[in-house]
């Protein structure tokens, strides 16, 4: 079936999307997003029953795999050391983040410069700054102006109480003279734009019911559809169709019924993360492009980069209230995020504190590490570690390598017959040695918080959140798929604005920079409506 | 006793097995997990799982034969040590069984309202009363402000 035709089509409702669609329904053309998931209703949440432990673990587990929902397709992971997580409706992944919302550093942004490894990305920190800005202000961010971590910027709300946990853990970064600092948080320290304030539930991995963690759906998405931006769910895209001129002209997708529709449009943008982004392009291949979409490159699905994840946790003698605020956001720590080649690695760290975790995760925590026995000692071993327990992530930067990809599976398929994505990952020698590193220092870090015991996980699987580099921006055709605009070299009215087109990956929660680069993007779109398609 | 064809389906069998694995403490605050039925929710939850519902069932039929060799009601008759004992021993022949029963067990347990009480937590869910949390200690801002660098 042929559907109207529209001057944007979106492809995805999630973090980018939503910032990309808000800011693109400025230039009075058609807008409209497809996603393949629902709208989520904050009464379904689990926070709202006493079971939320166990569905974190199954239809609000971060896993696709896990979850298996209607809206999800599978994703091969076999090849990978570090599983993808995700989550498919409107809000995207950021209906289960953490929120803790830091902002790639300058330096991140020149790698090459500074320290000879990546590339420098085409453009730089200054030029996002309004766009992290404005960003801030419509997700609603917390946060204590300052960080000398980062050139000076005010959050738009007061940062979060850092609780007990994180009260503890910052006394030991404060004995060591190491630098932390409140965390930026996308969750409301007071009540904001119609939105309630954060009251600690907790779970903020399995969704807000209160609404205090921003999520685009609540954000973004009410605000877009004021501007006149239609949002159609249930809508899983199978390929991008080419006009003979090589320009875009829409897309094909399944609707909830399951029924093929042709959509075309002026403007197609990809919002889909490093995982989905490259699988449409992939997909999108014909005779005149065996190699998919915007891949004369051949760097389509290339340089996938994950963040990985080293984990320690302490056990303490004094109850910590753990369970109780945002898990995720607490503070940071920017100690050892720059490069000092005397630790045998290049790039850095950095260190993520979060609060404790609920009765099931504990007993499950202790069982995997062998410190909460079944039997006659289970009550003794739980209570000891229930309540008692802080954690710091160390966040390494992953360095772009082109033999960590994003393929079709030749066999795997989602429910409506479309290949599935197959991730081939290995960690690099160099992020080994910046993950034992960050054991090291986390480790030291705890014990000077008080900490009598600490349980490390040198590499944490289920930890692939932050999905990049598959689709790299660049100035040159040969290295990049995408320009400094975020419009693909290949197909010049099809622009990328997801996780895909970071260049490096910085050692911090990528979404606060992606949703930076969408409003860039849009607002370069609106600015050069005239000579958009006459660039190279 | 009446032998149910599946391990995980025998409920008496399946009650004093989740009592082995997480027996009552000693002042009765916190139940065993078989006396809060569970045993429905946990078999339910892993006969849906399809890499730990085989383990487990195999394990658990390994228990209930090895337990109605030495007793004839079977591990329902059994005393708590002798019942431990007995789960024990299977677990070099079913190495996964326990960790795969855990995997269901634990979130069952430590989500009921009995078990919350006796770990010294409300029994509700988080949303909507949600909770309070220390506030930040301005003595370790005040310090961290005063050493300011750049980085």
């Amino acid at each position: 079936m042929l559907n109207e035709p529209v001057g944007v089509l979106v492809i995805g409702a999630g973090a980018s999307g939503a910032a990309f669609a808000w800011s693109i329904a400025d230039i009075g053309a058609s807008v409209l997003c497809l996603d393949q998931g629902p709208w989520m209703k904050q009464q379904d949440y689990p926070s709202n029953g006493l079971d939320w432990e166990a569905r974190g673990m199954a239809d609000y587990s971060p896993s696709p795999n896990v979850r298996g929902l209607s809206a999800d397709y599978p994703v091969n992971e076999q090849d990978s050391e570090i599983s993808p997580l995700m989550f498919n409706a409107v809000g995207g992944s950021t209906i289960l983040w953490a929120a803790h919302f830091p902002r790639l550093t300058p330096g991140d942004f020149r790698t090459k410069t500074e320290d000879g490894v990546g590339e420098d990305w085409p453009i730089d920190y200054e030029t996002l700054e309004p766009y992290f800005s404005l960003n801030d202000r419509m997700m609603g961010v917390s946060g204590l102006a300052g960080d000398p971590a980062y050139p000076y910027h005010e959050p738009p709300l007061p940062p979060l109480p850092l609780g007990k946990t994180g009260n503890t853990l910052a006394s030991g970064f404060e004995k060591l003279g190491w630098h932390w600092w409140p965390s930026d948080s996308a969750i409301l320290s007071r009540e904001y734009e119609g939105r309630a304030a954060c009251i600690n539930l907790g779970p903020c991995l399995t969704g807000c019911a209160q609404g205090a963690k921003a999520s685009t759906d609540i954000t973004y998405w009410p605000a877009a559809q004021r501007k006149g931006v239609q949002l159609r769910t249930g809508c899983r895209v199978r390929e991008i169709t080419v006009r003979a001129d090589g320009m875009a002209d829409g897309v094909l997708y399944y609707d909830a019924e399951g029924e093929l529709q042709e959509q075309k449009a002026e403007i197609v943008v990809l919002a889909c993360n490093g995982i989905g982004t490259p699988r449409l392009l992939l997909n999108s291949k014909s005779r005149q492009r065996p190699d998919g979409l915007a891949n004369s490159s051949g760097l389509v699905g290339k340089n996938l980069m994950f963040h990985p994840y080293a984990m320690v946790t302490g056990i303490f003698e004094e109850p910590l209230h753990g369970r109780r605020g945002p898990v995720g956001c607490s503070f940071w720590s920017h100690e050892f995020y720059r490069t000092d080649r005397s630790r045998g690695f290049v790039r850095g760290y950095s260190f993520e504190a979060v609060r404790g975790l609920g009765p099931a995760q504990t007993a499950l925590w202790g069982m995997v590490h062998g410190l909460v026995p079944w039997g006659e000692d289970h009550h003794r071993a739980f209570a000891r570690l229930y309540d008692h327990t802080a954690t710091l992530l160390g966040i390494t930067e992953d360095l772009a390598d082109e033999t960590n990809t994003v393929t079709l599976d030749p066999e795997l398929t989602d429910a409506h017959g479309i290949p599935a994505p197959k991730i081939t990952y290995r960690v690099s020698d160099n992020s080994r040695k910046m993950l034992a590193h960050a054991v090291e220092r986390a480790t030291e870090a705890l014990r000077a918080a008080g900490a009598a015991e600490t349980f490390a996980m040198p590499l944490v699987r289920e930890a692939g959140w932050h999905l990049m580099g598959t689709a790299r921006m660049g100035r040159d055709p040969r290295t990049s798929v995408v320009n400094e605009r975020g419009q693909a070299h290949d197909v010049k009215n099809l622009f990328i604005v997801d996780g895909s087109i970071f260049v490096t990956a910085g050692g911090v929660n990528p979404t606060s920079t992606i949703q930076a680069l969408a409003f860039y993007v849009a607002d370069n779109i609106k600015t050069n409506l005239a000579t958009l398609f006459d660039r190279a | 006793m009446t032998e149910s064809p599946t391990a995980l389906n025998d409920r008496e069998f399946m009650d004093a097995l989740l009592n082995v694995v997480i027996p009552p403490n000693a002042s009765g605050s916190l139940p065993g997990a078989g006396a809060l039925g569970l045993s429905l929710a946990v078999a339910t939850a892993l006969q849906a799982d399809p890499l730990l519902g085989p383990v487990v069932e195999a394990g658990a039929q390994a228990v209930r034969k090895a337990a109605l060799s030495q007793h004839q009601e079977g591990l329902p008759g059994m005393t708590p040590e002798a019942g431990t004992k007995l789960v024990e021993t299977q677990l070099s022949a079913h190495p996964f069984f326990m960790m795969g029963m855990l995997r269901y067990l634990y979130p069952a347990y430590y989500q009921h309202p009995q078990v919350l009480t006796g770990i010294g937590e409300v029994p509700r869910p988080p949303f909507p009363e949600g909770f309070d949390v220390e506030a930040t200690d301005a003595g370790l801002l005040e310090k961290l402000q005063a050493r300011r660098r750049a980085y």
